[in-house]
Parts: C-alpha cells; sequence; structure tokens
C-alpha cells in the first residue's frame, strides 16, 4: 500500500441554491478517519447548508460526494446513514417525556409490533461505553441538563453506527465546563476512530480543539488549515475577509471603576410574575451606574427575559422598585421610564422591535417620533427620511433606500436598525440608560463586533448599559461587572477582577451557591 | 435574476405592473363568469352590460344615483379601511350609519324651533352624525382597551341595537303618521345638503365624502397619530415598546372609524332621504368590507372600488328592468367581482413567492 489513503469523507464541487440565493458556490471538502475538523464562518458563509446537504436533508444541485473513496449518493437522510454520517442539530431533535434510552431507540426499536426497550438497553449500554458517554439511561430527558441531551445526541447517531459526526453549533447553549465535557467527549470519540465535525464560528473553540479547519465564506471554501498553521488573527481575516482588531482592555478604557458616579438605574427587590401567576424575578436587586457596562449572566429561561419585560414596562412588577434618574417608576408606562432616559434593544427583534410593512424609514423613527418632531402633530417625511438616510450611511445599513418596508431586511440590518433607534433616542431623550438583551445574538462578526462596540461607547459617553446575554464570552469580553441570574434571582455580583469563566458557568448552572447570600430561591414572598 | 443589486427600482415597477394585471385579469374573469351567469338567466349578454353602463354612467340622472350611492360606499369602506389599518374590524358599520343618522335627525328636530339658515344647520347635522357614530365607535373601543373584548363581537351585536332603535324611533316618537312606513317626519329643509346637480337628484354629500377620505387619508400618512395607528396595527407589541399607549390609540381608530359611518349616515338623511328611515343602509357595511378588501386598505383603492359597486348597484336595478334579471343579480355581480380579484391576487402572490 505506497498510494495514500483516500480521505474519510471528500465533497467536491458542491452547489446549492435556495430560489436567488446562492448558498454553496462549487465547494471543495475533506475530512479524514479520527480527525475533529473545524468548520468555521459566519453565519450565513454556507456551513449549515454544506453540512445539511452531507447529511441528506438537503439535495445539491450539483457536486460529488465521495467515503472512503467510493462515490456516495446522498438523497436522503437514510441514504446519508447507510454511509455512516450522522448530524446533531443546534436544537435537539429529543423527545423530552421518553427517557435518554427510549430516544436512543427511536426508529431503531427493532421489532414492528412490540416495544422490548430493555432487550437494546445493553447494546446501547455496550456503546456508551466503548466511547466513553456516561449517561443515565433511565432518566427522563426532560430532567437532563442541556449538555447531557447533547450527550444523548451524540449517543444517538453512534447507536446508528454512525462514523462521520456533524456537530451544528454545539456549544452555544452551554456552560465553559459543558464545553470542556464535550470537547472531552469529542477526542474521545475521535481517538476511536470518529471523523468528527465541528461547525462553529466561535474561533477559540476552534484553535483548541480541533486537528484541522475549513473555513467558508459567502458560499466558498476560502482556506484549509492545520491546526499548527492557524492563528486567531488569520482566521478572523478569512472568515470576515478583513482586519477586524480585537475588542482589548484599551476600548473599554473608562469603562470600569464607576462605583463613584451617579446610578441610572437601581433595582430594588423587584419581583415578576409570568402570565402563568409563577414568580419568576425574585426580589432582584442591582444598581447601574453612569459609565459602567454590567452584564448579566445566565442560562436562557433564568427569569431574564421577564426582568427586562419589568424594567422596559411590559409586565406589571409583583413587587420592588424600579429608579430612573432617582424616580420610581414600578407602575409607570412605557413612555415615561423612555422620557426619563430608559432606552431598549429587545431580546426578539422582530416579534418586538420591527413593523415589517412599514418602511424602513417609519421603522427608525419609533419611540422617537414624539420627540423628533418637536410634539408637531404633523409626521414630518423629509425629517423621517433624513435620519434614516443618515443611520444607514452611519451604521451601515444595507438597504435599497429608506422607502423599503422593514419585511425585506436581513436579521444584521434588522439589528442595526434597533440599535440606531435606541441610541438616536438616547441622544434625543438624553437617555442614560441602555438595556440590551442578547443583542449579538445570530449576527454576523463584523455586525457583532459592531453592535459591541456601540455598546462600550454609549459607557464610556456616560452612559449606562445593562447587557443581558446568554454568550459568556460576549460578557466577559465587555461588562466592567457581571451580575448572574440563577431561577430569577442575583447570584453573584462580580467586578471585572474577580471574572472567572468557571466560576461564572458555575453560579449559572446552580452547582455554586451565591457568595455571601443564602443559597437558593427565597421563599415566603407573598 | 443575479444581477441583483441593480433592481430595485425594477423591481417596484415590476410589482406595479404585476398589480395592474392582477385587476385586468379579475375584471376579466369577473367578466366572463358573470356573462355565464346572465346566459344561464336566459338574458342577453351584451345588453346586460351595455344596460349596467349607461344606466349608471350613461345619463347625468345615472351619474347622480351614482354619486348618491357612491357617498356612503365611500364613507364606510375608509371606517373600515381605518380599523383595519390599526389592527381592528369594525363589522358595526350599519349601526354606526344608523346611529349617526338618529343623532343627524334629532339635531335638525332639536334645533328646528331655532330656524338657522342652512349653511350652519346642514354642517351641524353632519357634526352631529359623524358624532353620533364616533360615540357608537368608542363603546367597542372602550371595551378592546379597557377589558381585550374583540371588537367583532361588540360591533355586530350593536348593529342590532342600532336598528331597533332605528325600528322604535321611526315607528314611534318621530314617526309620519300620514305615511303609514316606518320613517319619520321630515327634517327642516335647512337642515338639507345643497344639490350638487340639481336638475339631476346629485346632492353634495359626495364632496363632503371626498373631502373627509383625504383628510383620513393625510391622517394615516402625514401624521403622528396616524404612524401610531399604523404601528399598532402592523406590531402592536413593537409599538409598544416604542411607547405608543395601545389603549389611547385602540379607542381613537375605533372612534374615528364609527365617526366616518356616523357621518355617512348623516348624509343619507340631510342629502338623500331628508328624514330617517328604517332600511336607510341596504347592507352598507358588509359592501364596506368587500371594498375595503378590493381596495386593499388604500385610500385610493378604497376610492376606485367604492365607484365600481355604486355603478354595480345602480345599474343592477335597470336590468330588471331591461334585461328581466332580478334585482339581485348586481349582488351575483359584486361577489363574483370580489372573489375573482381575491382567486387572482392570490393566484399571483403565490407565483411571486
Amino acid at each position: 500500500m505506497n498510494a495514500p489513503a483516500p480521505p474519510k469523507l471528500e465533497m467536491r464541487g458542491m452547489a446549492k441554491r435556495f430560489g436567488e440565493t446562492i448558498a454553496l458556490r462549487g465547494v471543495a471538502f475533506a475530512a479524514a478517519r479520527g480527525e475533529i475538523h473545524g468548520l468555521l464562518g459566519e453565519n450565513g458563509a454556507g456551513k449549515t447548508t454544506l453540512m445539511n446537504v452531507l447529511s441528506g436533508l438537503y439535495r445539491a444541485d450539483a457536486g460529488e460526494i465521495a467515503i472512503d473513496g467510493r462515490p456516495a449518493a446522498i438523497r436522503e437522510p437514510e441514504d446519508a446513514l447507510r454511509h455512516g454520517i450522522g448530524m446533531v442539530h443546534q436544537h435537539f431533535e429529543l423527545i423530552h417525556n421518553f427517557t435518554a434510552l427510549e430516544n436512543v431507540l427511536l426508529g431503531r426499536e427493532g421489532s414492528r409490533w412490540w416495544l422490548r426497550v430493555d432487550r437494546h438497553r445493553q447494546d446501547v449500554e455496550a456503546v456508551a461505553g466503548r466511547f466513553g458517554l456516561a449517561v443515565d439511561l433511565a432518566a427522563q430527558v426532560r430532567g437532563l441538563a442541556v449538555g447531557v441531551q447533547q450527550k444523548v445526541e451524540i449517543l444517538k447517531a453512534l447507536y446508528r453506527g454512525v462514523d462521520i459526526l456533524i456537530l451544528d453549533e454545539p456549544t452555544t447553549m452551554l456552560t465553559p465546563q459543558e464545553v470542556d465535557a464535550l470537547f472531552a467527549t469529542l477526542r474521545a470519540l475521535a481517538d476511536r476512530g470518529v471523523t468528527v465535525i465541528f461547525i462553529t464560528h466561535k474561533i477559540r473553540e476552534v484553535l483548541n480543539n480541533c486537528d484541522r479547519i475549513t473555513v467558508m465564506r459567502a458560499g466558498k471554501v476560502v482556506g484549509r488549515l492545520d491546526r499548527a498553521e492557524a492563528t486567531e488573527a488569520r482566521l478572523v481575516e478569512m472568515m470576515v475577509g478583513q482586519r477586524i482588531p480585537g475588542i482589548g482592555e484599551a476600548d473599554r478604557g473608562a469603562a470600569a471603576a464607576a462605583e463613584a458616579r451617579p446610578p441610572v438605574l437601581e433595582v430594588r427587590d423587584l419581583s415578576v410574575a409570568n402570565d402563568r401567576g409563577a414568580r419568576v424575578v425574585r426580589e432582584c436587586s442591582f444598581t447601574l451606574h453612569a459609565g459602567e457596562l454590567v452584564g448579566m449572566a445566565g442560562v436562557a429561561g433564568n427569569g431574564q427575559r421577564e426582568l427586562a419585560e419589568a424594567l422596559v414596562g411590559l409586565l406589571p412588577p409583583a413587587g420592588g422598585r424600579i429608579a430612573l434618574a432617582g424616580r420610581d417608576v414600578a407602575q409607570a408606562p412605557v413612555r415615561e421610564r423612555v422620557a426619563r432616559g430608559l432606552v431598549y434593544i429587545p431580546e426578539d427583534r422582530i416579534e418586538d422591535g420591527l413593523l415589517p410593512g412599514l418602511s424602513l424609514a417609519e421603522n427608525l423613527m419609533l419611540g422617537l417620533h414624539p420627540y423628533a418632531f418637536n410634539g408637531r402633530l404633523a409626521f414630518d417625511r423629509a425629517a423621517a427620511r433624513g435620519l434614516a438616510r443618515q443611520a444607514i450611511a452611519e451604521y451601515g445599513i444595507l438597504a435599497r433606500d429608506e422607502d423599503v418596508r422593514a419585511a425585506h431586511l436581513s436579521g444584521g440590518n434588522i439589528q442595526k436598525v434597533l440599535v440606531a433607534r435606541a441610541l438616536a433616542l438616547a441622544r434625543l431623550t438624553r437617555g442614560a440608560a441602555l438595556l440590551a438583551m442578547n443583542p449579538t445574538r445570530g449576527l454576523d462578526v463584523r455586525a457583532t463586533d459592531f453592535v459591541r462596540r456601540r455598546l462600550l461607547e454609549f459607557a464610556q459617553a456616560g452612559g449606562g448599559v445593562l447587557l443581558l446575554s446568554e454568550d459568556l464570552d460576549e460578557l466577559l469580553q465587555l461588562c466592567s461587572r457581571m451580575l448572574v441570574i440563577y431561577r430569577g434571582a442575583i447570584v453573584a455580583n462580580l467586578p471585572r477582577s474577580a471574572f472567572d469563566a468557571y466560576r461564572i458557568g458555575a453560579l449559572m448552572a446552580g452547582t455554586e451557591g451565591p457568595a455571601g447570600a443564602a443559597p437558593g430561591p427565597r421563599a415566603g414572598a407573598a | 435574476m443575479t444581477d441583483g443589486a441593480a433592481g430595485g427600482v425594477a423591481v417596484a415597477r415590476g410589482r406595479l405592473a404585476r398589480e395592474g394585471l392582477t385587476y385586468a385579469l379579475a375584471i376579466g374573469l369577473a367578466a366572463l363568469v358573470s356573462a355565464l351567469f346572465v346566459v344561464a338567466m336566459r338574458g342577453n349578454v351584451l345588453l346586460a352590460f351595455r344596460t349596467l353602463l349607461t344606466s349608471s354612467l350613461g345619463s347625468l340622472g345615472g351619474i347622480a344615483q351614482t354619486l348618491n350611492k357612491t357617498s356612503p360606499l365611500l364613507l364606510g369602506s375608509m371606517a373600515v379601511m381605518m380599523g383595519l389599518r390599526g389592527g381592528f374590524f369594525n363589522i358595526g358599520v350599519d349601526g354606526q350609519i344608523y346611529l349617526g343618522a338618529i343623532a343627524g335627525t334629532g339635531t335638525a328636530f332639536a334645533l328646528a324651533a331655532w330656524n338657522l339658515p342652512g349653511f350652519v344647520l346642514a354642517p351641524l347635522v353632519l357634526l352631529a352624525g359623524f358624532l353620533g357614530g364616533a360615540l357608537f365607535g368608542a363603546i367597542p373601543g372602550v371595551l378592546r382597551a379597557r377589558w381585550s373584548v374583540n371588537e367583532i363581537f361588540i360591533t355586530v351585536m350593536l348593529n342590532f341595537v342600532a336598528f331597533y332603535l332605528t325600528d322604535y324611533l321611526t315607528t314611534g316618537p318621530w314617526n309620519d303618521p300620514i305615511t303609514g312606513e316606518a320613517i319619520t317626519v321630515a327634517i327642516p329643509a335647512a337642515a338639507n345638503l345643497p344639490m350638487l346637480i340639481p336638475s339631476a337628484g346629485a346632492h353634495a354629500g359626495i364632496l363632503v365624502a371626498v373631502a373627509a377620505s383625504a383628510i383620513v387619508s393625510l391622517l394615516l400618512t402625514r401624521t403622528v397619530l396616524g404612524y401610531e395607528i399604523r404601528a399598532v396595527g402592523d406590531n402592536p407589541r413593537a409599538a409598544r415598546i416604542g411607547g405608543i399607549g395601545i389603549a389611547r390609540i385602540t379607542l381613537i381608530t375605533l372612534s374615528l372609524s364609527g365617526a366616518l359611518a356616523g357621518l355617512a349616515g348623516a348624509i343619507e338623511v340631510s342629502g338623500y332621504h331628508n328624514r330617517l328611515v328604517l332600511g336607510l343602509t341596504p347592507g352598507y357595511g358588509a359592501m364596506a368590507i368587500l371594498i375595503s378588501v378590493l381596495g386593499k386598505k388604500n385610500p385610493v383603492g378604497v376610492a376606485v372600488a367604492s365607484v365600481l359597486v355604486a355603478v354595480l348597484m345602480v345599474g343592477s336595478d335597470s336590468l330588471q328592468r331591461s334585461v328581466g334579471l332580478p334585482a339581485s343579480a348586481g349582488f351575483v355581480f359584486q361577489a363574483i367581482v370580489v372573489l375573482s380579484v381575491l382567486l387572482v391576487d392570490a393566484r399571483s402572490a403565490r407565483r411571486a413567492g
């Protein structure tokens, strides 16, 4: 055997278009047996499309796939599975009422009529043991942590004989501890001969864990490197097509140490019930000072959304005070809070932020309209258009013109509209408190960098920013202080000097009690 | 289709062309189906179409009738459109027309003794109608704004309230005993609208209706209030986060919607019947809903569709005489037009998407 062995997986000339959008323009991709291969690129670069083609979810318009050097025709997910290809999607496909074992066996019950789950338990346990996947098979999926659910998904794929395992953005929902555990698992799989393809836009994860890296941009492969050749700067440049200087300590500048400055937002013992009456925010107290960017870390669904809605005035609080510039606004309508200097970048940019049937210019006026026309009754269309043109130029919004219907804008551009609107509003009302919830979710590198810099600028200009984010890296990078929320209670308030990803991860997961305070949610509140 | 960026203007122009084509196709389809209907009724197709057009547009008298019909249709449709723009379904246009008519008639009676000149009394009658309709629109407005009660049910039920109130007034306290019908005695002559074409009987109501529609159009597109109404109609959640008071907009929108319909009622009294009549509205409310769908919630489209429906209404009266079709044939034609537009529209939308 002198000739080099063919790669485990090879894709050549892959092309795919959706209507007028070209998702893949002749992509070549290859991965070797037993390697962890990072597939890196911005949102919309074509990574997921390429892997969806490989796993049979989409059919390519052109291109060839070879497994172990032999051509493979993949038209349906079953074809992919026959060739040992399996994919763990960003959103798990588990049935919550079933046990882990039942989920693993789903579709592989082995018998047409009778469900004999226990007969297969040993097989599943054998697979789990071989790859070092410790999962409690008898546990209901509902009660499992996200990281464990992910293991169940991986086990499900391995049980089906998968030896090319694709994971789509697998770390988005995980705490740092869970991320480490995931990569330990993946390394163990690779050591046992599984080819792991790891789709991500997070450069650090790729650098820390992958053997080889393929970078995609705009439907094309722009480079393939071994780990040794890759540096962070090089990968960013390949992904984005230009250099983006990182946000360093210098950019945060004066954003640190602002305790002495006046508070712009004071929250005392705030409790909020959701629409089913359950208390989801429990006696939260914190203060936001001028000139600081305070982060709030937490696993999704721990009360962040309700807290934000109570602060903005969408949900009436069950108790407590919200003071803006020294005045309690806990019962005040939205408009009064805006007038007192609160601006908001909502989490759900389409449901909470967009007027899809109205024009871009009209969308940019929402919330500004009581201020922008000097109290006149007429809606000054010329003024609105002027403001829109200014925002389009300043924020790099990609739109035909200011009259285009907002429904036609892409997600990144919609987010730019919301940011532009919030900052313009703050300018008009001299607003000093900016509340932003997951403002960079789903954005590409450039747009993310853009939004982050605007938040920092706002703090540097003397405003206070409260950033609620599920992206811990983002919070660690930007914030001068970090609050951690767990089950609706603030369990930690850490200065930048005490930032430690693992400790914060433990606080987010509830495995470490709050520092100084009594652990767990306080009972007895009426 | 690879020349993406350059196509902005072309896309807009393409959409306009498609819209035009849509309507041309729809009218053609409607004509064809209507022709089949006439044949099935053993009528002469060409004679039927010619009668339809000449009776409504071919003579001064016909034009006058068409104009008189257009006023309530246009105002009623603007009322529905106003609601839809704010995200509300006003199914109560008929009731609001009656209430406007009652308020207008009552005002004319109440001020009869003062012997006010026409240029004072007639506008007061219209104003009363406007306010009466607004009051009737404010009822679902308050219920929706305060307790989230669905305005559809309330407006439908209020139609009955207004109808039987009119029934009571026209047969009871205001009844004209000489006629033996459900009509009141005539309002003072000074309360009547001036004539636009005196020889043919076209009253000036159409001018009021057109002016009101223009004001509605300006209100929606050129004022902060109109902007807030459209924002609430487009995405109430985003509007609320933008600081817009949903309750306030709900109340204003439904009241204004009712006011437009009430104005129509007052015009019917002071322009056409010169008294309150049971049966003042032959279902203008339902037609107004159809018209605002046909006109795509756009003031110009709604105006064109109002004229079209008025032509059909006037023309179908003569169909009975000349072609021997039942008078209700007009309603069949209207239904065919609406269905055709909806059908062709849905087809072209699917192809474009």
